[in-house]
C-alpha cells in the first residue's frame, strides 16, 4: 500500500479530513507526523534562510521527520481558493521551495490550486494527483466528491457544534460523540469569553502558542477561535472593515477579528508570528478597529521561536486581570 | 483635483509629463529623504517592509502640501504590495488627513477612467506618449550610465552629468527638447577620461521592484557599485511597468519571460513579487555575469522564498544577499560590496592561474 505523507501543519488544520479521505477512497495509506516538538523546530530552522517566518520552519522540520516514513509527500501549492483572492507567496512556493531546503525528501506530490484559471483547471488538478494511484478518472472522482463531503462536514462540526479543529479532526476519524459533550460543560461554567484571532497553524499548534488555549481554559475562559463563526457572517465583517478580502485567509484574522470585536467575546487575543507579512498588515488593521471602536480589549501576541513561555504566561494574565477588572467596575456601576 | 503620487526612483518624471499634458493637477512630494522614512516608520506597523513606509512617509509629505486625491497602485496580488493601501488609507484618516484615494483595486481601466478626470482622450493619448518617451528616455540613459560609471577615470563625472540631464528631461516641454537633451549630454558622457584596466567585473542586480528601482532605499548601490569599478547589468527597469509590445509578449521575449522559463527547474510557479524572476536571472546569467546582487526589503514575502531557493540550482554564480530596513547603514553595506568584490576577483585570478 502507497503511504502518503502530510506535515501537521501549516493546512493540515483547514484541510486534514478532505485530503485523508481522498487519499484513503484511492486506496493510500495516510501518514502524519507528529506533533511539533523543539528538534523538529530546531532541525526546519536549520534548513531554510534565517528570516523565513516560524510556519514554515516548523513546516520543513515536519517533512523531515516523514522523511524515511512514507512513499511520498503531500505538499499542495494553494495559490487561490476564492476568485482573485491569493494565497500568501510563501505557500505559493512552498513545493519547489521544500525540494530546495530538503532534497533527501520523498517525491512530493504537487499540485496547483488555483480557482482563477478555472473549473476544468481546478479538476486536473485533483485527477493530477490522483493519476499516482488509478487511472480511472472516475474512481478519482468519487475519491474527489468523499473528500469534499468530508471537508463540509468538518466545517460543519466547528462552526455549528462549536469544535476546534482537533477536536473535529479527532471526532470525524476515532472517537464519534464524547468529545462535545465536556467541551461544552467547561463553555457554561465559563465567566469571560476570550476570541482568539489568527491562523489555525498558530492556533492549535500547541508548540508554537505555547499552549495558549489550555491556559485559557485553565483560567477558566471560555475560548472562541475563528472557525466558530460561519462563513457568511466572517465575509460580511470583512465586508464592514475592508471591503474585498485580498488574502485568502483574511477571515480568520481580519473577519473574525472584526466579528468579535463587535460582539460576543470579553477580550480578543491576535496571534501572529515574527516576519508574517500578511498578518503583519492585517492584525493591524484589527488592531485599529479595536482602537477605533474602544469596547472590546484587544492583545496581539507576536511568537517566534526565541518566544518565552513566561513571557507569554504574564501578558496573558495581566490581559485578563484587566477584563476581569473592567467586568467588575460595569457591574458595580450597574448597580 | 490635486493629484498625488509616492515615489520610486525616478518615475515622478514620467508621471509627472503625463498628468501636465492631460491639465490635471499633480503635487509631487519632495524626493524621498530621511525625513521622508522617519514619518512613514513612525505611522506604520512595526513589521511592514520598506517600501510600505517609504511610500506612506510620501503620501503624508503629500498631503501636507495640499495633494487631495492620492493614488496608490496595488490590487490583489501574493505579495503585501496588493493590501498597502488599505492599510495606508486607514493610517492617514486617523491622522485627519481629508483625501480621495485611487487604487487599482476596481481594475487597472476602471483607475485610468478616475485618474483621467475628465480630459479629453485625444489629450490623455499625446500626454501619455510623451510620457514613455520620457521613460524610455530615462531608463536608456541608466542602462547606459551603467557602463560609464566603471571605467570613468574622475569616479562621479558620470553620475552628475546622469544628475544634470534627469533634470534636463524633467524640464523637457516636448519631443525637441528631449532630443536636445539626448545630444548633449550623450557627448559629455562619451567624452569622459577613461581608464584603461582589464575589463569591468560585470555584477547583476536583481530583487524586489522597489528596492531595485529606488536610490534611497537602496542606498546608491549602483553608484557605490561603479566607485568600485563593477559594471551593474540590470534587467528591471521602470519600464516594465507599462512597456506593451504585443509581439514581444507573444514570442516569450521579455526579459522576464526568458528568466521565469530559466528558473522553472527550481521554481516552477509564480510566488508574488519578483520572487521568480529572482531565481530565473541567476539561472539565466550564470555563463555571462560574474556575480549577482539580490536585494529585499526585509520580511519580503517572495525573496523569501526565492532566497530558499537559489543556492539549490545547478547553475554557479556567486550571490550576495542585501536586506534592506529602516536600519540598515551604508557603510554596512559598502562593507559587504568591497568583500564580495574582492572574493569574486580572488577567484577569477585563480582561475586564471590554474588555465595558464
Amino acid at each position: 500500500m502507497i503511504k502518503i505523507g502530510i506535515p501537521r501543519a501549516l493546512l493540515y488544520f483547514q484541510y486534514y479530513p478532505m485530503w485523508k479521505t481522498f487519499f484513503e477512497e484511492l486506496g493510500a495509506e495516510v501518514v502524519v507526523s507528529p506533533p511539533t516538538t523543539q528538534t523538529m523546530l530546531a532541525q526546519g530552522s536549520s534548513r531554510v534562510v534565517t528570516d523565513t517566518c516560524l510556519p514554515v520552519k516548523i513546516f520543513c522540520g515536519h517533512v523531515l521527520s516523514l522523511v524515511n516514513e512514507c512513499d511520498y509527500i503531500l505538499i499542495p501549492a494553494i495559490r487561490s481558493v476564492q476568485k482573485r483572492v491569493y494565497n500568501c507567496s510563501k505557500f505559493l512556493g512552498l513545493p519547489d521551495m521544500t525540494r530546495a531546503v530538503i532534497p533527501e525528501s520523498p517525491p512530493i506530490l504537487d499540485t496547483d490550486i488555483d480557482v482563477n484559471k478555472g473549473r476544468h483547471r481546478l479538476y486536473y488538478a485533483i485527477y493530477q494527483v490522483g493519476r499516482y494511484f488509478t487511472r480511472n478518472p472516475f474512481k478519482v472522482k468519487r475519491a474527489g466528491q468523499a473528500a469534499w463531503q468530508a471537508h463540509l462536514n468538518y466545517r460543519q462540526l466547528m462552526s455549528h457544534q462549536g469544535l476546534t479543529p482537533m477536536q473535529a479532526i479527532g471526532e470525524v476519524s476515532v472517537i464519534p460523540e464524547v468529545e462535545p459533550k465536556t467541551s461544552s460543560d467547561s463553555q457554561a461554567s465559563a465567566q469571560t469569553t476570550i476570541a482568539l484571532i489568527g491562523h489555525p497553524y498558530l492556533l492549535y499548534d500547541e508548540h508554537i502558542n505555547h499552549r495558549l488555549i489550555h491556559r485559557l481554559e485553565q483560567a477558566h475562559c471560555k475560548v472562541l477561535t475563528p472557525e466558530m463563526v460561519t462563513t457568511e457572517e466572517l465575509e460580511l465583517a470583512i465586508a464592514r472593515l475592508v471591503g474585498r478580502a485580498s488574502w485568502t485567509y483574511e477571515d480568520e484574522v481580519v473577519g473574525a477579528g472584526e466579528h468579535y470585536l463587535q460582539s460576543g467575546a470579553d477580550g480578543v487575543i491576535g496571534i501572529m508570528t515574527f516576519g508574517c507579512g500578511p498578518d503583519s498588515l492585517m492584525m493591524d488593521m484589527v488592531h485599529r478597529q479595536a482602537t477605533r471602536l474602544g469596547i472590546t480589549p484587544f492583545m496581539s501576541l507576536t511568537l517566534e521561536e526565541h518566544t518565552a513561555e513566561a513571557g507569554v504566561i504574564t501578558r496573558l494574565e495581566a490581559f485578563l486581570d484587566m477584563i476581569q477588572r473592567k467586568k467588575r467596575r460595569q457591574v458595580a456601576v450597574c448597580v | 483635483m490635486r493629484l498625488a503620487f509616492p515615489h520610486i526612483g525616478n518615475i515622478y518624471i514620467p508621471i509627472k509629463a503625463i498628468f501636465k499634458g492631460s491639465s490635471i493637477d499633480v503635487v509631487f512630494p519632495p524626493l524621498t529623504s530621511q525625513h521622508t522614512l522617519s514619518l512613514g516608520v513612525k505611522y506604520s506597523p512595526e513589521m511592514a517592509c520598506l517600501p510600505f513606509k517609504l511610500t506612506l512617509g510620501n503620501l503624508i509629505e503629500a498631503l501636507e502640501l495640499g495633494a487631495d486625491t492620492v493614488v496608490m497602485p496595488g490590487g490583489a496580488a501574493p505579495c503585501r504590495f496588493g493590501y498597502y493601501h488599505k492599510v495606508q488609507e486607514s493610517i492617514l484618516r486617523k491622522l485627519g488627513y481629508n483625501f480621495y484615494m485611487i487604487t487599482q483595486d476596481r481594475g487597472i481601466m476602471n483607475m485610468m477612467k478616475q485618474l483621467s478626470n475628465g480630459a479629453s482622450l485625444w489629450k490623455v493619448i499625446t500626454a501619455l506618449r510623451f510620457g514613455l518617451a520620457k521613460l524610455k528616455a530615462l531608463d536608456e540613459l541608466e542602462q547606459l550610465v551603467h557602463k560609464i560609471r566603471a571605467i570613468e577615470r574622475d569616479k562621479g563625472e558620470a553620475s552628475r552629468i546622469y544628475r544634470e540631464w534627469t533634470r534636463a528631461i524633467d524640464n523637457a516641454a516636448d519631443y525637441q527638447a528631449l532630443n536636445q537633451a539626448k545630444r548633449e549630454h550623450l557627448q559629455k558622457l562619451m567624452n569622459l577620461p577613461t581608464v584603461s584596466s582589464p575589463a569591468p567585473l560585470k555584477i547583476g542586480v536583481t530583487g524586489e521592484f522597489f528596492v531595485v528601482l529606488d536610490p534611497f532605499a537602496n542606498m546608491d548601490l549602483e553608484i557605490e557599485l561603479g566607485k568600485l569599478g563593477v559594471e551593474v547589468r540590470r534587467s528591471i527597469f521602470a519600464r516594465d511597468l507599462v512597456s506593451f509590445n504585443p509581439f514581444i509578449y507573444a514570442f516569450g521575449l521579455r526579459e522576464k519571460d526568458r528568466s521565469h522559463k530559466a528558473a522553472t527547474p527550481y521554481l516552477s510557479r509564480h510566488v508574488g513579487g519578483d520572487g521568480w524572476q529572482s531565481v530565473g536571472e541567476k539561472v539565466l546569467h550564470a555563463r555571462d555575469w560574474d556575480g549577482l546582487i539580490h536585494l529585499e526589503p526585509f520580511g519580503c514575502l517572495p525573496e523569501i522564498t526565492a532566497r530558499n531557493i537559489m543556492p539549490s540550482t545547478k547553475e554557479w554564480l556567486p550571490v550576495l544577499n542585501l536586506i534592506y530596513d529602516e536600519h540598515t547603514g551604508k557603510v554596512g553595506i559598502i562593507n559587504r560590496l568591497e568583500a564580495f568584490l574582492d572574493m569574486i576577483q580572488r577567484k577569477k585570478r585563480g582561475r586564471v592561474a590554474v588555465c595558464a
